[in-house]
């Protein structure tokens, strides 16, 4: 796999399209939209040229949002709402059948090493020389809301891992039966992380899971597909993701980037208050 | 440590040679004496407690049971020896069986073995042993991968699982949320190689562990027009946020709105729907208790706010114990659907992937579970399409039973397609084949725990059965393959009366033997074969005919059945009347559809339930979608899609539909001599708190000593021989009658059915079945035969024995008895009553009850709350009517059953002919070992007592009071009279009411005389007067209450009783006390003893006694 310069980033979902132009303060005490956000994040990965999957209309807002790196982007939008499988498709003239950092626009990530996230998942990549997703253990409660794999641990390797399985949204009962990752604590599961370094042969099985699916293709079906045909790898990475999707999401995330940056002092005695406050009755 | 060389037992349990590890524990314990059978006991002991090895801890435990039990007792001393200490038995009530074992096996190292100790101990570890094993299963199933996240997942915010979006789509014109309906076939089992599929010996002995069913789909012949899908589950959302359950069949709904109230499976008929819904995953197990409203969880699994699911379960009038697993492929139906609904199965319609089969399967195990049932590993198999192989597999490495059990937990199926068994072999099996229900509905649980013990006993006869068993399954699938459903029939038959038989002989009877018979004798060779079902014959059963004379055998054969139940339905539980299936095998196996729109209906039956609810509420009271279905519901009716006669039948008031006519009962209570003033003044007391369950007990602190009788053994044998000269001379002077008490109801015996346990054909002795009256009379017969004088043999009856006695005497002649046979009915006859919840708290808190198996418990206590909830709606202390007459009534005890025949003149009429008679042998029914001996009769006469009553020493399952000075006074007293039931432990003897009767010294008791007899107003007076001197007792005793389609409910009913016993307080009466042998004593009070009599040897003991 040759060295990867280009990132893929979708947020064309419905529900979704408005989360990356949220503002939020990151660790450095800088307040700045979600987008801009995840564009550093793909930037210190060594990418050099960004498309980000749009629905009509929403260029504009997104230009805007990112700020000093808008010259950076290739909008490609969605004309339809046809699913996540479809979004990713589209950037398939974007990427050149060249290998590509996708991340979902819903999503940031907060390393606990030097390294950024996705610098971790596209070293990976490039030495492993295969499509790598990022994962991460996640108990059984949050599956109805990520992809997960099923994987065996590498000789060796403490965070990287062999797919054999993926699949999108699973019950727990499938996850027991088909995910069960040796190694993890009982009811956790390898969950994606929102990040996944793919290649060519991923967007042809994008292709053919549309035209074989009758309701709305995912990622997963392309990636079980693929973990079938050739060597597919997981990695565990050293941080934490943050969904900006679900209830609560754009709280937990700032929480999550002000206790590990420069403010954290301040928003812990902001919290301790807020709470000592509330539970001696004197808020009004 | 005992496992050291040279110790067969335990290194039978450890060895891999198989010839060595199946040795038989007749063959270890062959020609042991006492010591070293206690040898073996003191190697088996240690080794169970320190070996990890699940099987081999519980092989030890049998062993151990089976030679305390069968082994040991015959050489100990036949005497009273060290008592068991109430503490164990309370251990051993409260299921703490290694307290129990700890507590007698210090009892025995300190005062030595006993016939007491050895059946406390026998017990114990036999009970060990089972929840040894009950627990494994149920770790087992926990453990099963996609089973075990419901056990972690505690509150619903954190519930995995969500609806298919497709159920929340309301369709077009129509409104309705679509439903989603799983059609299930039921299982008929072709063999299932000797009990094969329970758990454990599935797990143990993977290898013996074979079973062929094929799912079928089945119509009552010549109701329904084709055989279908006989098991329907439904699910929809409604516009309510709670769960409603709707069983149709059972006629029973409920809406929860709290998770808790889910868990309370007796409260009502929805128990199996509960157990559905929690082994679905949509409410998990781990959720009891959580205090949360089922709102919050609905809306986190629909994800939206103020919707609910109803589950409807509809089995098309299948009468119960059909012998076709129809409630665990229901419970599969229901737990398939749900699971399909949330996402948990491959596909939301359609058939079911093997992953999703066994995981349907798994779970079903678990609801069985959790509902207090149980069941075999193959009766899912319903779920899987046509005929199946099923085979168990040894555990593998990744296996959770791996270095547990050597097989694991579910079986392999392999379905046997049409390239094995051919569609012609399917079509000759569909042609030949008449699938019936007997009508007979038993519990087979006690069987398949005998089949466990015998199993890991290894006991030879049992498994030689076994392993012919396997190789007739072997047979079965060539004869399939070959398409020969002749030869099919003679294994099938072979395997019933063989291998079947030989390992569990209770499970054929004499409905089914004299169905085969006629079989036989009326088709000849055009009979192919009997076919059981299931665990046990009587209920669901198959007849295999020539094609050629099917349609002619079918229709006979549904005659034939109904008139062998007329004959004998007084002597076995008959629940329903026999009735003949069609069936066709089902190739699809469960089978999902999801109607929407217009389409999307429930059965009509779930309209007949709730349409009335629906229309008697307020219009604005109903929710949308009710008042949606009531108009199309109304539409449909107009358009004629469906009559309307239901709907007013029950809206519109009708006439008296209660269960009994009051007419019938009041008629038989007053021809049965009830005694409505008598009745009134019970029922006052007893609302008073003056009679009552717990007033049936002496003062606290009353003077109760423990007796020793002396040794008759011991006596000199001149003296022996002398009492039995005398004895043999009383008899050969024709001074001796018998009398067998049987007014009683056998409540035990039947679990409350109400039929006549004299007449029940309980065992088969002497090559055919044998009912205890015929018994009783083969025993005279032989007397009669030695002293070469017939002796007078009365039977006492009741209101419910005396019709059907007298019949079957008269149809037998008597059973071919030389001598006069007299019956003595009843004259007095009491009204059962609704107890009152003080009297159910008592006797389920305070008196001493055994404690089941965890999730068994649960249920019991449920059903108990349910209970007290009935009598006080009912009623307390009101007159229970609400059933078949005769299950309203009961007998007043047996005291009265020889004053009866003072009133009765039977006892007139017999010394009228007989002038010489002066002795009667009164005993109990059920005490089987009772014979005119003459020794006994001779220390009887030299006592020159007026009764003399026979004592057997205590054993653990001889309860229900002793031999005692009380009050300085020799007397029996009865357990229900005992201050505290502590006491009952220190005695060292049990009645066993045999009594032997000075009939003179008797009338002067009642101060008649001879000649007084026949003066019925003197005698009437004289009964009133000394039944006064007697205690009345008050007791609850279960009754049946059938309803449905075989459904039956138990309830406990309070009656009043005067017991035979209580004579012996009487201070002018002259009693004397015997020890007699166990074998002579002890009575059959539960047919679970059976297999035990048998194999004890009793069976034999008592067949030496007969001459048939």
């Amino acid at each position: 796999m040759p060295a990867i310069h280009k990132a893929l980033i979708t947020a064309a979902g419905p529900r979704q399209n408005t989360l990356p132009l949220q503002r939020l303060v990151d660790r450095d005490g800088v307040e700045k939209s979600a987008l801009q956000m995840i564009i550093e994040e793909v930037l210190a990965a060594g990418i050099e040229s960004v498309g980000i999957v749009i629905r009509p209309g929403d260029e504009a807002p997104y230009r805007m949002a990112a700020g000093a790196h808008a010259d950076r982007l290739c909008f490609l939008v969605q004309q339809e709402p046809r699913g996540y499988a479809d979004a990713i498709l589209c950037g398939r003239d974007f990427a050149e059948d060249q290998p590509v950092l996708h991340l979902v626009g819903d999503h940031l990530y907060l390393s606990r090493t030097a390294a950024r996230c996705a610098q971790q998942l596209v070293e990976v990549a490039v030495r492993e020389q295969c499509v790598v997703s990022a994962v991460q253990p996640t108990r059984e409660t949050m599956l109805p809301h990520f992809g997960a794999v099923g994987a065996t641990r590498l000789p060796q390797q403490d965070h990287l891992y062999e797919v054999h399985r993926v699949v999108e949204k699973p019950t727990p009962t499938l996850a027991e039966q088909e995910l069960s990752v040796s190694g993890l604590r009982s009811g956790y599961y390898l969950c994606f992380f929102g990040m996944h370094v793919l290649h060519g042969q991923v967007f042809r099985l994008l292709e053919s899971a549309i035209g074989h699916r009758s309701g709305k293709a995912t990622l997963a079906d392309a990636l079980d597909a693929l973990a079938g045909k050739e060597r597919y790898l997981a990695c565990d990475l050293e941080g934490t993701r943050f969904n900006l999707g679900v209830q609560y999401g754009l709280l937990w995330t700032q929480l999550g980037l002000s206790l590990a940056g420069v403010d954290r002092e301040r928003v812990l005695a902001d919290l301790v208050e807020l709470m000592a406050v509330q539970a001696s009755g004197r808020l009004r | 440590m005992g496992s050291g060389a040279g110790d067969p037992w335990t290194e039978t349990i450890l060895a891999e040679d198989a010839r060595l590890r199946d040795r038989s524990i007749e063959s270890l314990a062959v020609g042991l004496d006492r010591e070293q059978l206690l040898d073996a006991c003191n190697q088996l002991d240690p080794f169970w407690r320190q070996t990890d090895n699940l099987y081999h801890r519980v092989r030890a435990m049998l062993m151990l049971s089976a030679i305390h039990r069968y082994h040991l007792p015959p050489l100990l001393s036949q005497r009273p020896g060290a008592a068991i200490a109430y503490q164990s038995f309370e251990h051993l009530l409260h299921r703490r069986f290694v307290e129990a074992i700890d507590g007698m096996l210090s009892v025995q190292s300190a005062h030595g073995p006993s016939q007491a100790l050895s059946s406390g101990l026998a017990k114990a570890y036999y009970q060990l042993a089972m929840q040894t094993l009950a627990d494994q299963v149920r770790r087992s199933v926990r453990s099963v991968r996609g089973n075990q996240w419901m056990f972690r997942i505690g509150h619903p915010s954190d519930h995995p699982l969500r609806l298919d979006g497709r159920l929340l789509k309301t369709g077009g014109e129509s409104g309705q949320f679509p439903i989603l309906i799983e059609k299930t076939p039921v299982r008929m089992d072709f063999s299932h190689s000797g009990w094969s599929d329970i758990f454990f010996l599935g797990m143990d002995y993977p290898e013996g562990a074979q079973v062929i069913n094929a799912s079928i789909d089945l119509g009552i012949h010549p109701r329904d027009d084709a055989p279908r899908p006989p098991v329907e589950a439904y699910l929809r959302v409604i516009d309510r946020p709670v769960l409603r359950l709707v069983s149709v069949d059972l006629g029973a709904e409920a809406e929860i709105d709290q998770i808790d109230e889910l868990f309370d499976f007796a409260k009502d008929h929805l128990g199996l729907l509960k157990a559905a819904v929690i082994a679905s995953g949509l409410v998990p197990p781990v959720m009891e208790g959580c205090h949360q409203p089922i709102e919050r969880l609905l809306e986190r699994v629909l994800g939206r706010r103020g919707l609910g699911l109803e589950l409807v379960s509809s089995v098309n009038d299948i009468p119960k114990g059909s012998r076709l697993a129809v409630s665990t492929n229901l419970l599969g139906a229901m737990i398939a659907v749900l699971m399909r609904a949330t996402g948990q199965t491959e596909a939301l319609e359609g058939g079911l992937v093997e992953r999703d089969r066994r995981q349907v399967a798994a779970r079903a195990i678990l609801g069985e579970w959790l509902g207090g049932s149980g069941g075999g590993w193959q009766d899912s198999g319903g779920v899987w399409p046509g005929i199946k192989w099923i085979r168990g597999c040894l555990a593998q490495a990744g296996d959770p039973e791996f270095g547990v059990s050597r097989g694991r937990l579910l079986p392999q199926h392999t379905v046997l397609d049409s390239k094995m068994v051919s569609p012609e072999a399917r079509k000759r099996l569909q042609e030949s084949l008449v699938l019936v229900h007997g009508g007979m509905a038993q519990n087979v649980g006690p069987i398949l725990e005998m089949v466990t013990e015998k199993y890991l006993l290894r006991c030879s006869k049992e498994w030689s059965a076994r392993q012919e068993a396997i190789a007739i399954l072997q047979q079965m699938v060539e004869a399939l393959q070959e398409g020969d459903l002749r030869r099919l029939g003679t294994l099938t038959t072979r395997n019933f009366e063989g291998p079947l038989q030989q390992i569990i002989p209770w499970c054929t009877n004499l409905f089914t033997d004299t169905l085969i018979a006629g079989c036989r004798k009326k088709y000849g060779d055009q009979f192919w074969g009997f076919w059981m079902l299931g665990g046990m014959s009587g209920g669901g059963m198959g007849f295999l005919f020539d094609p050629a004379i099917k349609p002619q055998a079918q229709a006979w054969l549904q005659r034939e059945m109904v008139e062998v139940k007329r004959r004998i339905e007084q002597q076995l539980p008959f629940a329903i009347d026999p009735v003949v299936y069609d069936f066709a095998i089902n190739d699809r196996g469960s089978w999902a559809t999801l109607a929407e729109g217009h389409d999307a209906l429930l059965p009509i039956g779930y309209y007949a339930l709730m349409a009335p609810k629906w229309i008697r509420q307020e219009v604005r009271g109903r929710s949308e979608q009710t008042q949606r279905e009531l108009q199309q519901l109304g539409n449909r009716m107009k358009e004629g899609q469906v009559s309307g006669d239901w709907l007013l039948e029950r809206l519109l008031p009708q006439g008296n539909v209660s269960y009994v006519a009051p007419e019938p009962l009041q008629e038989l209570l007053r021809l049965h001599g009830f005694d409505r003033q008598q009745h009134e003044q019970i029922r006052t007391a007893l609302m008073a708190g003056r009679i009552g369950i717990a007033q049936n007990r002496m003062p606290q602190g009353t003077p109760i000593e423990n007796v020793q009788l002396p040794d008759r053994r011991q006596m000199p044998m001149q003296r022996r021989q002398e009492q039995k000269a005398l004895g043999a001379e009383a008899i050969r002077a024709g001074k001796v009658a018998v009398v067998t008490l049987a007014a009683g109801v056998g409540s035990r015996w039947t679990g409350g059915a109400g039929v006549v346990k004299g007449l029940h054909p309980f065992c088969r002795i002497a090559g055919r079945h044998r009912t205890f009256l015929e018994v009783h009379l083969a025993k005279s017969r032989r007397t009669a035969r030695e002293f070469t004088n017939p002796i007078p043999h009365l039977i006492t009856t009741g209101y419910l024995t005396h019709q059907p006695i007298a019949a079957a005497m008269a149809a037998s002649g008597n059973h071919g008895y030389p001598g006069p046979v007299l019956l003595s009915p009843g004259r007095a006859v009491g009204l059962r009553m609704v107890p009152t919840q003080r009297d159910l708290r008592f006797y389920w808190n305070e008196l001493p009850q055994q404690l089941l198996d965890e999730q068994k418990q649960k249920v019991l206590e449920s059903a108990r709350e349910s209970l007290c909830q009935w009598a006080r709606q009912t009623g307390e202390g009101s007159d229970y009517t609400d059933n078949l007459p005769f299950q309203c009534m009961h007998p007043v005890g047996h005291w009265y059953e020889i004053p009866n025949m003072l009133r009765n003149g039977t006892l007139a009429q017999l010394l009228q002919e007989r002038p010489q008679l002066t002795t009667l042998l009164l005993h109990n029914i059920d005490t089987l070992g009772a014979s005119v001996d003459p020794e006994l009769l001779g220390e009887h006469l030299e006592s020159e007592s007026c009764l003399t009553f026979e004592v057997i020493p205590r054993r653990l399952e001889d309860r229900g009071g002793g031999l005692a000075r009380v009050h300085g006074r020799l007397r029996l007293l009865e357990g229900l009279a005992m201050p505290d039931e502590r006491l009952e432990f220190e005695l060292s003897y049990y009645n066993s009411m045999t009594t032997w009767i000075d009939i003179d010294k008797l009338l002067r008791l009642f101060e008649l005389d001879r000649s007084a007899l026949g003066d019925a107003v003197r005698v009437d007076h004289a009964v009133r007067n000394t039944a006064q001197r007697m205690p009345t007792y008050v007791t609850l005793k279960d009754v049946k209450r059938r309803w449905g389609k075989g459904q039956e409910d138990i309830f406990p009913v309070l009656q009043f009783e005067k017991l035979w016993g209580d004579m012996t307080m009487l201070p002018d009466l002259d009693c004397h006390f015997m020890e007699v042998d166990m074998q002579r004593g002890q009575q059959l009070k539960d047919p679970a003893q059976l297999d035990g009599w048998v194999r004890d040897g009793s069976c034999d003991y008592v067949d030496s006694l007969c001459d048939w």
